[in-house]
């Protein structure tokens, strides 16, 4: 999936009007309108301090080096989800990348994040990525399975490794998507054994 | 009617075969043309020499053998070498040209032109679609079948999730030989 096929618009249940569409360096003032919406509670997981003055200059920085790459869900030009893929450009991770997503509370459970998700792991196999993770808290079942159903699986298990906001430690998921399978196939039939054309 | 023969010659493991699949499958499903295909491999299961006949008409095909290819397509320089002499008075050499030198082995009245497939396939994403780039060029340079119809044939062929890169890749193919045309 190219970065040409967005705003792609998307439907979910008993919910309309949403589009999906990369995040440009201007929109950053709005997406940290939408972390400020969010729990703190929520924000605890998140990567960077996404409500301090300096984040929206640092993401801009962070989306002009390619560093990460990062589509949003509108509604009535407001945002409601987004989902964040960071990348290392060099060195011998620069074929993996970390995905992140969240979501409006009002708007979760109707497949919001799982339609993000899917485009986005679309996205970073286009750009050559071949393995995707992301970090869930143990406690995190929905997001769990979210992930599960897009072909991620459980690789290593960080111990009381994340706080959250009461003082408790938890464990932290380390979830995989070996994105490079989908290229297998591809790999095969090149193999010149009479290829099978469906 | 008008009978046209290609051969696409290459190393097992560059996609010769799916190379000539697409072409035969872009004429017969999606061009109303007729085709036929013939498949001939090495011995080793990669890096041996191996090629696709395949022959594209607008009627029925009888000899379903390539005699003398219009068309050859060479993914490797051993395939140049071996299939060069085979090639039709006055026909016409597409090659990768990181991969193969024609050097001073071209017939007298042969034209060949080359493309830069394996740079042009790594610029879209991947190494591996070096043949669908080809594919594209082969189209465009032959002028036998419409870019929409390979488009066609191409996302009924490849698997899921491949669909974006390859299209790119064949475009990037087909658009290079407009330009060389």
């Amino acid at each position: 999936m190219g970065m040409d096929s967005f705003p792609e618009a998307i439907q979910l249940r008993d919910f309309w009007g949403l589009i999906i569409t990369p995040l440009q360096a201007e929109d950053s003032a709005a997406l940290q309108d939408f972390y400020r919406r969010m729990p703190e509670e929520d924000r605890q997981f998140m990567r960077d301090d996404v409500i301090s003055g300096d984040w929206p200059a640092y993401f801009q920085r962070k989306l002009g080096d390619q560093g990460i790459v990062s589509l949003v869900a509108k509604a009535d030009n407001e945002v409601v989800g987004e989902a964040t893929l960071y990348r290392t450009l060099h060195g011998w991770t620069r074929h993996v990348g970390e995905l992140r997503v969240s979501v409006d509370p009002g708007l979760r459970k109707k497949g919001l994040g799982t339609a993000l998700c899917s485009s986005l792991v679309k996205v970073a196999t286009d750009l050559g990525i071949e393995k995707i993770i992301v970090h869930v808290v143990d406690n995190q079942g929905p997001a769990r399975r979210t992930f599960e159903k897009l072909g991620f699986k459980k690789e290593a298990v960080l111990p009381h490794h994340v706080m959250d906001i009461s003082g408790t430690k938890r464990d932290l998921l380390v979830l995989a998507n070996d994105v490079d399978q989908i290229w297998a196939a591809m790999e095969v039939m090149n193999q010149d054994y009479a290829p099978h054309l469906t | 009617m008008t009978r046209t023969e290609l051969k696409v010659g290459g190393l097992t493991g560059q996609g010769v075969m799916l190379c000539g699949a697409l072409l035969g499958r872009a004429a017969t499903v999606h061009a109303g043309l007729e085709a036929c295909l013939i498949q001939s491999l090495g011995a080793e299961a990669r890096g041996s020499a191996c090629s696709a006949q395949l022959i594209l008409a607008d009627g029925p095909i009888g000899n379903p053998y390539v005699q003398a290819p219009d068309v050859l397509v060479v993914l490797s320089q051993s395939a140049f070498d071996l299939f060069i002499p085979q090639l039709k008075p006055g026909g016409l050499v597409l090659y990768e040209s990181e991969l193969v030198n024609p050097k001073d082995r071209l017939p007298q009245g042969a034209r060949a032109v080359g493309v830069p497939a394996t740079r042009f396939a790594e610029e879209a994403g991947r190494r591996l679609v070096l043949n669908i780039v080809m594919a594209g060029f082969v189209a465009g340079m032959t002028r036998l079948l419409p870019l929409a119809a390979m488009e066609k044939a191409l996302l009924a062929s490849v698997p899921r999730g491949t669909e974006d890169l390859n299209v790119r890749a064949l475009n990037k193919g087909y658009q290079f030989a407009l330009s060389n045309l």
